[in-house]
């Protein structure tokens, strides 16, 4: 069984490593979570220097437009990668056979989605770190150390929250067809009310209150937060991560429920079901 | 190593199971019956026996139960009824170290297009216990050249190879093809024909189904044919004939002034009256030449055209499948 687990770690890390050289060769996934996160924050952080908009996080006061805009938009990448591109490459695997293939070899089903979810949350933190290497020298964003640390925790169960999100998403549109609205109908209205792409400063109440249901706002707050200077201490926004988690929790809960995991060998209907379609 | 302490590791299965002994058969199938919705009964009471290391090619038309049969054997599918055996195990349980000795080939099954084949034969295997090293896996099919070709680059041909190199990777003991060569052209077919043979002279065991009766006469120990969800026949490809008890067609053209009443022939003969053909079927045409040809010899005619023809796989099959149930 030892034997076994450790075989098993490393069969985990080699389809790991395929699928994040696999999203490597995938313009539209470049596109989306590499090239237009960077582009949005060159653009907008150039029209806006010297600009300072209301600062997310709790510590309320202003903040330079850069400290607000990039991490946001680092988020919009991270979940371009985990979130969508989970939903679409999963739902689009499933149509495709791909499942059916998998199911085939001894290669056991959790493991093949275990790759896809860590290998999204890898390219998604290595976008978001991307955008920070520009946005540190071309637009004088502060990294401040204190914080790092819950930046750090924060963009790790914000990527994991969205994978397992994304893997339930998936488990319940019926077609890879199907999965691009879905994917969308439900990233971008949030993404706008969640303070990706500007402050919700003066929103109404009941938008905000909408917002705050969701996990995507709790991540850009709790993120953001980590580079608003006035912001105490390390930074910590513990409701947010609770919020995170929870959603976490849920998602992890109807991906597991729906896609049944292999720990009972008499009944792995759902599972086949739903891999076959 | 591994796959043997699995094989003691896993509890739960029954006595059955285990590794098959050389006196098992790899499948064993008795009334399976399988219906979708309640309405439709893909397989209705199949029996099937598959030896070790034989190729058995299934055949039979479209909606007659074999995609059914296969995806059950390969665990694919849960039957409705009947009892199951591959290799030993319950399919429908699919445990893990049953599919680690299993290879599967089917049709419409999908790849990451931006693989290149020696990743996909890698990846794809490495759940195996044992696989076979890319590089031969991929000589083996004819994609010895294409080792670094992503597989969205691939013709149509290409890909159905490389879905055969992905199959036979982990070097299982029983390999399942679903029209391993539809879409090939006759060099690629014939290539596949090799390589097919070639597994099933290292021993391994494989079930094929076709629509391709010279595939099933080329490679197959023994075919079977199913139709309305049941093994209508079987046999050795050349015995197979015996049992529509019609072994020859013997034709020839009638001599003109001849009429059908003064020839030898057996009741039942055809005459085919444009171009004066007569034929008939016998399971025993040299006790029915000898009085025809008698019969020519005396009179100093020729039987212009004779032939005793055996019917072909494809005839046999054609007059099988069309008969009602």
């Amino acid at each position: 069984m030892i034997l076994r687990a450790r075989s098993d770690l490393s069969l985990l890390g080699r389809w790991v490593a395929a699928r994040v050289r696999l999203t490597l060769r995938n313009p539209r996934a470049l596109m989306f979570t590499f090239v237009f996160p960077l582009i949005l924050m060159a653009v907008f952080n150039g029209l806006n220097s010297g600009g300072t908009v209301a600062a997310m996080g709790d510590a309320g006061g202003k903040v330079a437009f850069a400290q607000f805009y990039t991490p946001s938009i680092g988020i919009f990448g991270l979940a371009s990668a985990c979130y969508t591109g989970v939903v679409l490459g999963i739902a689009s695997a499933r149509d495709t056979g791909l499942l059916k293939r998998v199911r085939g070899t001894p290669l056991p089903l959790p493991i093949y989605l275990g790759a896809w979810v860590i290998g999204a949350a890898l390219t998604g933190i290595v976008a978001v770190v991307l955008l920070f290497v520009v946005a540190v020298p071309a637009f004088g964003v502060h990294v401040y150390g204190r914080m790092l640390p819950a930046a750090v925790v924060t963009l790790a169960l914000g990527a994991a929250t969205l994978a397992a999100l994304g893997l339930a998403v998936a488990s319940l549109v019926r077609t890879a067809e199907q999965a691009v609205p879905v994917a969308q109908l439900t990233f971008l209205p949030l993404s706008f009310i969640s303070g990706v792409f500007f402050p919700l400063e003066g929103a109404p109440d009941w938008v905000v209150h909408v917002a705050h249901t969701f996990p995507l706002f709790h991540i850009v707050n709790a993120f953001d937060a980590c580079f608003a200077p006035q912001t105490a201490g390390g930074g910590w926004s513990v409701h947010d991560l609770a919020g995170i988690a929870l959603w976490g929790a849920i998602g992890l809960a109807v991906a597991a429920r729906r896609l049944h995991a292999e720990p009972d060998p008499h009944d792995r209907r759902p599972l086949r079901a739903w891999a076959l379609r | 190593m591994i796959a043997k302490s699995l094989h003691v590791g896993a509890g739960g299965r029954s006595a059955l199971a285990g590794p098959p002994r050389e006196d098992q058969p790899a499948i064993r199938v008795a009334g399976l019956r399988k219906s979708y919705d309640g309405v439709v009964q893909a397989l209705d009471g199949l029996d099937l026996e598959v030896r070790r290391g034989e190729l058995l090619a299934v055949l039979g038309p479209n909606g007659a139960g074999k995609t059914t049969l296969v995806e059950i054997l390969e665990g694919h599918r849960e039957a409705d009824a009947g009892e199951v055996r591959v290799l030993g195990f319950d399919p429908s349980r699919r445990e893990r170290e049953f599919r680690a000795r299993i290879g599967i080939v089917l049709q419409e099954e999908g790849l990451d297009p931006a693989l290149t084949v020696r990743e996909a034969i890698e990846l794809y295997s490495a759940a195996y216990p044992d696989p076979r090293p890319a590089g031969e896996v991929a000589e083996l099919v004819g994609l010895g050249d294409r080792g670094n070709a992503r597989v969205q680059t691939l013709s149509g041909g290409q890909r159905r190879r490389l879905d055969l190199a992905l199959g036979i990777a982990g070097d299982p003991e029983l390999l399942f093809l679903d029209e391993p060569t539809t879409g090939f052209d006759p060099a690629a077919r014939r290539q596949s024909w090799e390589l097919i043979a070639r597994l099933r002279a290292l021993g391994k065991t494989i079930l094929l189904t076709t629509h391709y009766m010279d595939e099933a006469q080329q490679l197959a120990d023994r075919v079977v044919v199913i139709a309305h969800g049941r093994v209508i026949a079987q046999g050795s490809p050349d015995t197979l004939g015996r049992r529509t008890g019609e072994a020859a067609v013997v034709a020839f053209r009638l001599p003109d002034g001849v009429d059908i009443s003064d020839v030898p022939v057996p009741a039942g003969a055809d005459l085919e009256p444009l171009e004066r053909r007569l034929s008939f079927r016998t399971a025993t045409p040299t006790r029915e030449l000898l009085p025809l040809l008698a019969w020519a010899a005396a009179r100093d005619v020729e039987l212009e055209g004779l032939t005793v023809s055996r019917p072909s796989l494809e005839d046999i099959y054609l007059q099988l499948t069309e008969e009602p149930a």
